[in-house]
């Protein structure tokens, strides 16, 4: 479904050229949840948006469904860091934002509904609690039936108890919907939750050092459980090793 | 309607001010100098119907002016403090025109268009415009990159961008300065009908009417009170714009700017 060839994204031009991500490769098959963890700053952020046709990589190539990624598609969807609800758009319209941008008929009330948004699709962003407005996020990206669903630190600087049960959803959500899901996280936990591979980055300029198997993970009664807890270990030492 | 109320308290006080102001003058130089309020609004009742006048086309002028800066400077400010290309040639052109008060071309704007109604918009016009155009620049390099990747995201091309972001985002600076820029309006509308020109009738606006009453200052300082009425107006107005606009703003709530 998105295959990733030899990847390199760079910021800015001539002497004050940075390099991003280096190098990566990887693919993800259709309706598969993998997750990218690094540590922060070293261009997480940077490779969703390629694969959101947001940037440009300056080398390799981006494929979704077999199509080169050129802008913006219909059928990808992308969850940002904080969510990004415009302040000033009732939930209703924030959640029906790029349906109304890419003029598809329909509004986002049934996905609202779905995630149990349905009483505060008058409410702004600013009178939600921040675990509903990561909901409202969600609710934006799914309106749009995507088949893959980019999500960038979904649930970055949430109370513990809110991160869970979201994962729970989103993991819910991966389970019904079958869409093919990149999962940007420094959480290792979140990753071993949720994703079946694992693609560790390096610090800044990204380059892949390791996939990880996780085949248990989408398991509702895996976290917690001792293999869970080995996983993490595992993954903790890794990144720990990069570190030094 | 506490707000109402303030008013009435802010209203009451200025005249208690006034009224002192008045009576100390008075004392001071043994002759009247300071119209008191009672004579003040007596006389301004007397010649109502002149003042009615006078005042609407005060604030007609002033209206009109506001509209045209703010429907030249805001798309222009935006475009500019927006586009990164744009801003780097453009700003530093701004900020060479920004500091000329209009009135100090006043002499050549008579001789260039003439001593009529157009040239009293256009002065008021070029007052407010950099007003404007300033904020509304200043506001849109302000606008956070997430709101900017999360439409982008959603698939808007540039016009889309400026409907749902740059728009909406500036909206709340951008009916600031239109406060701020209220009394500058007024006073250049003041300038504009009595600096230079051909002395219209009292009638005309509320500056002639005020410079034509010189001696009548009781009916001039009505004039002047029509003034702060005009003034007051624009105020209660763009504040309601504010509450209708930018409803977003005024929950109270969490209060994300
Ligand atoms: N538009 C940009 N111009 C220049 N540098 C950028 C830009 N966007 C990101 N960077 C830099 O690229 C690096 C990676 O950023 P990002 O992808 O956001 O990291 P992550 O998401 O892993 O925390 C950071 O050091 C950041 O400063
Ligand atoms: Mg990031």
């Amino acid at each position: 479904m998105i295959e990733v060839e030899n990847v390199s994204i760079a910021h800015g031009s001539g002497r004050r050229e940075l390099s991003t991500v280096e190098g990566v490769s990887f693919s993800v098959s259709a309706g598969e949840l993998v997750a990218l963890v690094g540590p922060s700053g070293c261009g997480k952020s940077t490779l969703l948006y390629a694969l959101d046709g947001l940037i440009t990589p300056s080398e390799g190539h981006i494929r979704i469904g077999g199509d080169e990624v050129q802008g913006i598609r219909r059928d990808v969807a992308l969850i940002l860091q904080d969510a990004g609800l415009l302040p000033w758009k009732t939930v209703r319209q924030n959640a029906a934002l790029a349906l109304r941008i890419q003029g598809i008929e329909g509004d986002a009330h049934e996905t609202l509904d779905s995630l149990g948004l349905a009483d505060f699709e008058s409410s702004y962003p600013g009178e939600l609690s921040e675990g509903m407005k990561r909901r409202v996020g969600i609710a934006r990206a799914l309106a749009l039936h995507p088949r893959v669903l980019l999500m960038d630190e979904p649930l970055a600087n949430l109370d513990s108890l809110t991160r869970e049960k979201i994962q729970n959803l989103i993991l819910d959500l991966w389970r019904t919907l079958h869409f093919t899901g990149v999962l940007v996280t420094h959480d290792i936990e979140e990753a071993v939750f949720l994703a079946r591979r694992i693609l560790l980055l390096s610090p800044r300029p990204a380059t892949l050092t390791e996939i990880v198997a996780n085949p248990e993970a989408g398991a509702p009664d895996y976290r917690g459980s001792d293999a869970f807890y080995a996983q993490v270990q595992y993954l903790r030492t890794k990144l720990g090793a990069d570190e030094t | 309607m506490r707000q109402l109320g303030r008013y009435v308290l802010a209203f009451l006080v200025l005249l208690g001010a006034w009224w002192l102001a008045s009576w100390a003058l008075h004392l001071a130089h043994g002759r009247e100098v300071l119209p008191t309020p009672a004579q003040t609004f007596s006389e301004g009742l007397q010649n109502i119907g002149l003042l009615a006048r006078a005042f609407a086309n005060s604030a007609w002028r002033f209206l009109l002016s506001l509209a045209i800066a703010f429907s030249l400077g805001v798309p222009l400010g935006l475009v500019i403090g927006f586009q990164r290309r744009l801003h780097q040639y453009l700003s530093p052109l701004v900020h060479l025109t920004y500091p000329i008060p209009p009135v100090a071309l006043l002499m050549f704007l008579y001789m260039a268009f003439g001593i009529g109604e157009a040239v009293k918009v256009l002065v008021v016009v070029a007052a407010l415009f950099f007003q404007v155009l300033v904020a509304a620049q200043g506001a849109a390099r302000q606008i956070p990159q997430t709101y900017i990747t999360s439409v982008r995201s959603a698939g808007a091309n540039a016009w889309a961008l400026y409907r749902h972001v740059v728009l909406p985002a500036t909206l709340p600076s951008v009916l600031t300065a239109a406060r701020v820029s209220v009394g500058l309006g007024i006073t250049m509308v003041y300038i504009a009908e009595t600096e230079l020109g051909l002395r219209p009738g009292p009638e005309s606006g509320l500056g002639s009417l005020i410079d034509h009453f010189t001696f009548r200052t009781e009916l001039a300082l009505a004039g002047v009170v029509g003034l702060a009425l005009l003034g007051l107006a624009s105020y209660a107005g763009l504040e309601l714009l504010d509450r209708k606009l930018c409803r977003w703003r005024h929950l109270g709530g969490h209060g994300e700017a």
